[in-house]
């Protein structure tokens, strides 16, 4: 059960303090590059012959860098706080945790420079070339030491279920990580032909569900119940929670290629597991809600509930759509068109990301002992984040029904991007709140650690 | 049940081994040993370096490589079959539709009209959103065209013999002199075609939109007064047709129509068939009939029976 922990203790929080720094940091120039590479989608021409300022460079710059710069970073600093806290002891080693945080910043800046360089393995989410691959499987392993070690040391027997997700979601990344990137091919990083798109997929898929999805839920599961000040409504719920996603989450990768030859049998289990999703993704959300059930005036009033609260709504969103996409008829017109970058957007921004700003919110006076630099900077994040996020699920679902339908019905690509255009001005439009609200964030966050003129508490 | 630190980790880990052995080995067991397909070969040491260059300025996030059965643009007359992929390292499926599928792209144009289609993708293409990728240079640029002109395998090599067979008999024809090119051309419209006039009549309206098409599909090579003089004409050889000196030569509305339907194969000059319908061609052929010919035969006799729109 976790405490109330609004007491500074003698810990340091130093792993903590550095991945918040790092997510702020780098959520700056990850939603920077989506913004520009989401204007030139409206004018090509505007970048000229800048090969690293190409949309097709900044595409998976920004896709990595929201992953790995801005999301997990996140989820991370919330986790070595919440770790210790839940087993009470303190860190097995902070000085192991500041050596991943500095390790971890590496690898980010040999990403955005390979990236921005057209080095690149061509694989969707795993571009990065080896080093760079060894290097965030070596910090998850070493992330996942510090926190077994933790849990050794424990003073607290029962493991709640944060602790679960978070032990799980760091041993099974470093695991999926490593075969999506195929990990013993140095060179390539790739296997041959079919085979290499099923296991891309299954990466791309794990590398959320795995990740982003483990660390949010256990974020939600530690702050939610605090921020209402009541228990959590189920430890069966929990546990159905955590045993289903996953068992179904990490099969249903080849929902991505159910219009390519890969076999019948895999795509029939893709489709079926993809609707099962709801299990886990309901007894994750009814354990939220019912614990929340009456008191959402008290979310409304802590800036981290907030987020989080909002990011399990996302998450209900993202999971439905997700499932319906994973239907062949609805797949049909949605695949290949802007749909997807809507669903992603809404997952890894609305959910993952909501939630894990609500995490460095949450944690944050708590590490420091002093209350937040700045309350309104943090509430005009969040409707920044929310507009942004819910105008991008809006309009980029508008704009993937209009091409599909389009294509189904027999126009060709071209023909239909003046109509889309209009839909990517209004979603670069947004890119700039969403960016806005990356730097007001970065500078909150930044004052609250660094000079904070807050009394301390 | 006792969530045990053991249990946490032993647990996800053996679910995870039994997910993997199930997802992908048994999978991997036996699309490894998928056959080749009927258009299957292996690609060229140029190729593949072409190939890595699409891949290192991530072409895949907007251009597939994975024709549907729903499917009805380029490429769409060859659905996707695993044996075409034997040697994809890594595979290059796409996962968005930002620009065209490239599964067939092989042999569609000559190298010429993908040269001035590389240096500004609106030369040819006045809509087009993808990047310009001139920086490349001309040595790389050469790899990568070498690339998209392979895609399709033996398909595309079948589409590239054509290319080469038409390229030579189209410059012949234009060496030959502007009386000669332009008879070259209405020869190869097969008689009937020849003969039809517009069977609708040039309206304000109907010109209008063919203007509006003009400038979406046309302009990029004919510019912007049908002189041939577009942005991409530098790079094409032979040249984009003159409209301007067509006055007198023949023309009908027939020919206009068949050559915007069906293309001039070894020239840049694409088929349209696959993105302009009926209504379109007609009017874009009137509309450059009536202002860059000079010389129009819309709604002329042989008519047929009356259209039930005319006022």
């Amino acid at each position: 059960m976790p405490e109330n922990p609004t007491r500074p203790d003698t810990a340091t929080y130093l792993t903590a303090r550095g991945f918040c720094l790092t997510s702020a940091a780098w959520m700056m120039l990850a939603t920077l590059v989506g913004f520009t590479a989401a204007i030139e989608l409206v004018a090509p021409d505007l970048t000229g012959n800048i090969s690293w300022l190409l949309f097709s460079r900044l595409r998976p710059m920004h896709v990595n860098l929201v992953l790995f710069g801005f999301a997990t970073p996140a989820l991370l600093a919330c986790a070595f706080y919440m770790v210790p806290r839940l087993l009470r002891t303190g860190l097995y080693s902070e000085r192991l945790g500041v050596i991943t945080v500095v390790l971890w910043n590496i690898a980010l800046v040999a990403l955005v420079i390979t990236l921005a360089l057209g080095v690149t393995q061509g694989r969707e989410y795993a571009e990065m070339i080896w080093p760079i691959d060894v290097g965030i499987v070596v910090a998850f392993s070493l992330i996942f030491f510090n926190f077994m070690m933790t849990v050794k040391n424990r003073k607290e027997k029962i493991l709640y279920v944060s602790v679960w997700y978070v032990l799980a979601g760091t041993i099974l990344t470093a695991c999926t990580y490593s075969l999506g990137n195929v990990i013993w091919q140095p060179d390539s990083g790739a296997l041959v032909g079919i085979p290499d798109a099923i296991l891309l997929w299954f990466y791309g898929h794990n590398v959320f569900g795995l990740l982003l999805t483990p660390f949010s839920a256990a974020i939600a599961y530690y702050i939610i119940p605090q921020v209402c000040r009541t228990p959590l409504y189920s430890h069966t719920l929990s546990l159905l929670g955590f045993w289903a996603l996953i068992v179904i989450y990490t099969h249903i990768g080849t929902h991505h290629l159910l219009q390519v030859p890969v076999p019948t049998w895999l795509k029939v289990v893709a489709i079926v597991d993809s609707i099962a999703m709801v299990i886990p993704v309901m007894a994750f959300l009814i354990n939220i809600w019912y614990t929340a059930r009456g008191k959402l005036g008290l979310i409304s009033e802590d800036i981290g509930g907030k987020f989080v609260f909002t990011g399990t709504i996302m998450y209900f969103i993202v999971s439905i759509r997700g499932s319906m996409m994973a239907l062949p008829d609805v797949q049909r017109v949605t695949h290949f068109s802007h749909w997807v970058v809507g669903h992603a957007h809404v997952g890894v921004l609305g959910f993952a990301g909501m939630i894990a700003l609500g995490g460095v919110y949450f944690i944050l006076p708590r590490i420091t002992g002093k209350p937040l630099y700045s309350q309104f900077l943090a509430n005009f994040q969040y409707w920044m984040i929310l507009i942004g996020v819910v105008g991008f699920t809006i309009v980029l679902t508008i704009s993937g029904l209009i091409q599909g339908n389009a294509w189904l019905n027999g126009e060709t690509v071209y023909r239909v991007l003046p109509q889309i255009h209009i839909y990517n001005i209004v979603r670069a439009s947004l890119g700039l709140l969403i960016f806005l609200a990356a730097v007001s964030g970065f500078y909150n966050i930044f004052r609250s650690l660094i000079s904070n003129p807050g009394e301390t508490s | 049940m006792k969530m045990t630190p053991a249990a946490i980790v032993a647990g996800s880990l053996l679910i995870l081994i039994s997910v993997v052995l199930v997802v992908i080995v048994l999978p991997y067991a036996n699309t490894s040993k998928t056959l080749p397909s009927d258009l299957f070969r292996s690609r060229t040491a140029m190729e593949e370096k072409g190939r890595a260059l699409y891949v290192s300025n991530g072409c895949v996030y907007c251009h597939t490589q994975s024709i549907r059965s729903i499917d009805w643009g380029l490429g769409a007359e060859r659905l996707a079959q695993a044996g075409d992929y034997l040697k994809d390292y890594p595979i290059l499926l796409g996962s968005q539709r930002t620009g065209p599928d490239l599964s067939q792209q092989g042999g569609e144009h000559p190298d010429d009209w993908h040269q001035a289609h590389f240096t500004n993708p609106r030369y040819t293409r006045p809509l087009s959103i993808m990047p310009p990728f001139e920086f490349l240079k001309q040595a790389n640029l050469d790899l990568l065209i070498h690339y998209t002109q392979s895609l399709g395998l033996k398909n595309a090599d079948l589409r590239m013999e054509r290319q080469t067979l038409w390229k030579k008999r189209s410059v012949n024809a234009y060496e030959a002199g502007v009386n000669e090119n332009v008879a070259w051309i209405h020869d190869n419209v097969p008689q009937g075609w020849r003969d039809i006039p517009t069977p609708y009549p040039a309206t304000e309206a109907g010109l209008a939109r063919g203007e509006k098409i003009y400038q979406d599909f046309c302009f990029g090579c004919h510019g912007p007064v049908g002189d041939g003089m577009g942005p991409a004409q530098p790079y094409l050889y032979p040249p984009p047709l003159n409209f301007t000196i067509l006055k007198g030569r023949g023309i009908s509305g027939g020919i206009i129509y068949y050559q915007i339907m069906n293309g001039i194969t070894g020239t840049a000059m694409p088929y349209f068939k696959r993105e302009l319908e009926s209504e379109k061609i007609w009017d874009v052929g009137n509309y450059i009939a009536k202002y860059f010919i000079d010389e129009i035969d819309a709604n002329e006799e042989p008519k047929g029976i009356d259209a039930s729109y005319e006022p």
